[in-house]
């Protein structure tokens, strides 16, 4: 006689995220950075904004760092995404 | 993402509902990383830029 | 009561040990079968139906309901009575201060040490005196372990996945300590967070492994306590400097010195504060010279008040040990204490008669 036992995983489906438009050009636009204030990021966000000034034409920087590098983005950082054209963000140390 | 997160990325893709979500991938770490290092990685983020940012027109 | 989890069917014991092992549903070690009467008779004694929602987790937004957490804790070899600790700690956990995403995912590692306060410690038969932090009893081993198959199997914190863990250590299988409050004049934890004796409490900290010192030479308070201070001076050197919920595990022996002075939990944790510091200059004596950047003369401190040192009376009556317990990375989590709210002076449900047969 076979023995019935429960699924411990939690067999919820997660919610379906959608893509943000894509931009036809960075040239003019406003890129916002959310760091996680690790060594080494200010110095490769240096890098990134450089290149994204001299080569692409971006006319304005945003940096933020997050208060926790353990936690999403702070809500009031995440809140200032839909005013930037374009967010680069990252996971790693 | 630097190298050695990538399944992490991949997960959260997944757990979040865009399994396809793109990525650039850095070397890791970069918290040992001399500025020639970082320019490298922001290098390739920037080349990876076109494709997950830009539309199939820009590019 | 309705049970909505999705049924297995396997032919024996062994071949359900196959069946969760092979999806990732164990930490390793066999289970106990959750059986739909075993897990309901846990709810039954919660007065909890299956859907109740104990909470979300907020990144991934991932509901964790009553009969998830009853499957795991089954799965961990937990009774009935262990269960409304279970539910509480998770209560905890889900708090925001807690941060569980971060402490859960963070490579540094950490494990979730639990501490039971109160009545309850009595009625499961914990003990908080031989191998307070091993494995010192039923109770606080089934409690400990539940905790981490719901990480595991809720929440998919999996060792490469959620989880990155670089080292990790054993307490993430289990890390449940009860406190002796019956052999100490001290205030309990619980009492600290003004929760009255007679109600039962959880503490969760995301918290290190213990780090344990000795020092059998003197009854003074201040030496005592200058070798706990010395210990997390050097946590602070060789892991992380930054200030958070230490906890600090105080044994009979030791604690008989530090009472007979006088000595309160407040006196100690005042103690502590002052001596648990360190300049930034002091990373170069370990190897980390290339962080101190000209800002040697920085002064950190473990603690950034009195207040965020847990001091728990725990540990076998000889023996001048104790144990130093670091927070998983500063202030980015607090430890959260919460009194127990189910219903623990109730009998069994009327119907279990019906659930056994």
């Amino acid at each position: 006689m076979p023995i019935h036992v429960l699924d411990p995983s939690n067999e919820t489906s997660p919610p379906i995220g959608e893509l943000a438009p894509r931009l036809n050009s960075l040239a003019g636009k406003t890129v916002g950075f959310i760091s996680n204030g690790k060594e080494g990021s200010k110095g490769f966000f240096r890098h990134v904004e450089r290149i994204l000034r001299e080569d692409y034409g971006v006319a304005n920087i945003e940096m933020r760092v997050k208060s926790n590098f353990s936690a999403p983005a702070d809500p009031h950082i995440a809140a200032e995404i839909p005013q930037w054209d374009a967010v680069i963000t990252g996971l790693g140390d | 993402m630097t190298k050695n997160f990538v399944s992490a990325a991949e997960l959260m893709s997944r757990v979040l509902g865009m399994p396809d979500y793109k990525f650039a991938i850095i070397d890791h770490p970069v918290s040992s990383a001399n500025d020639e290092g970082l320019q490298k990685r922001a290098q390739t983020v920037i080349d990876a830029l076109t494709d997950i940012i830009l539309s199939d027109e820009a590019n | 009561m309705q049970l909505s989890s999705t049924i297995h069917e396997a032919d024996d014991f062994d071949a359900i040990q196959e069946l969760y092992h092979s999806h990732g549903w164990t930490d390793g070690l066999p289970i106990v079968p959750p059986t739909p009467e075993a897990v309901m008779a846990c709810l039954e004694w919660s007065m909890l139906a299956p859907d109740h929602l104990i909470g979300v987790e907020p990144v991934r937004e991932r509901p964790i309901t009553a009969e998830k957490l009853a499957t795991n804790a089954v799965m961990a070899g937990c009774l009935p009575m262990h269960f409304p600790v279970v539910v509480a700690a998770i209560t905890a956990m889900l708090q925001p201060e807690f941060l569980i995403h971060g402490a859960t995912a963070s490579t540094g590692g950490c494990a979730v040490l639990l501490i039971l306060n109160g009545p309850i410690r009595l009625e499961l038969n914990t003990n908080s005196t031989f191998n307070a932090l091993g494995s010192s009893d039923r109770a606080t081993m089934v409690i400990g372990r539940a905790l981490r198959l719901i990480l595991i199997n809720v929440l998919d914190v999996r060792p490469g996945e959620i989880d990155r863990s670089t080292i990790g250590h054993p307490g993430k299988i289990s890390y449940c300590v009860a406190e002796d409050e019956e052999d100490s004049d001290w205030l309990s934890l619980a009492e600290q967070h003004d929760i009255p004796k007679d109600i039962s409490a959880v503490t969760v900290l995301a918290a290190g492994a213990p780090r344990q010192i000795m020092n059998e030479w003197t009854t003074k308070p201040e030496e005592i306590l200058e070798t706990f201070a010395a210990e997390i001076r050097d946590n602070m050197r060789n892991y992380s400097i930054w200030p958070g919920n230490y906890a600090i595990v105080v044994p009979k022996q030791l604690r008989e010195h530090l009472q007979a002075a006088k000595w309160s939990k407040q006196d100690i944790a005042e103690f502590i504060f002052k001596r648990a510091r360190i300049h930034r200059r002091e990373w170069a004596d370990v190897g980390k010279g290339s962080v101190v950047r000209g800002r040697g003369d920085t002064e950190y401190a473990a603690l950034e008040s009195p207040d965020q040192l847990l001091i728990v009376a725990a540990g076998g009556p000889a023996g001048g040990f104790g144990a130093v317990i670091p927070p998983w990375l500063g202030p980015k989590s607090h430890a959260v204490t919460l009194p127990i709210g189910a219903c623990l002076d109730c009998g069994p449900p009327l119907n279990r008669e019906k659930i056994e047969n």
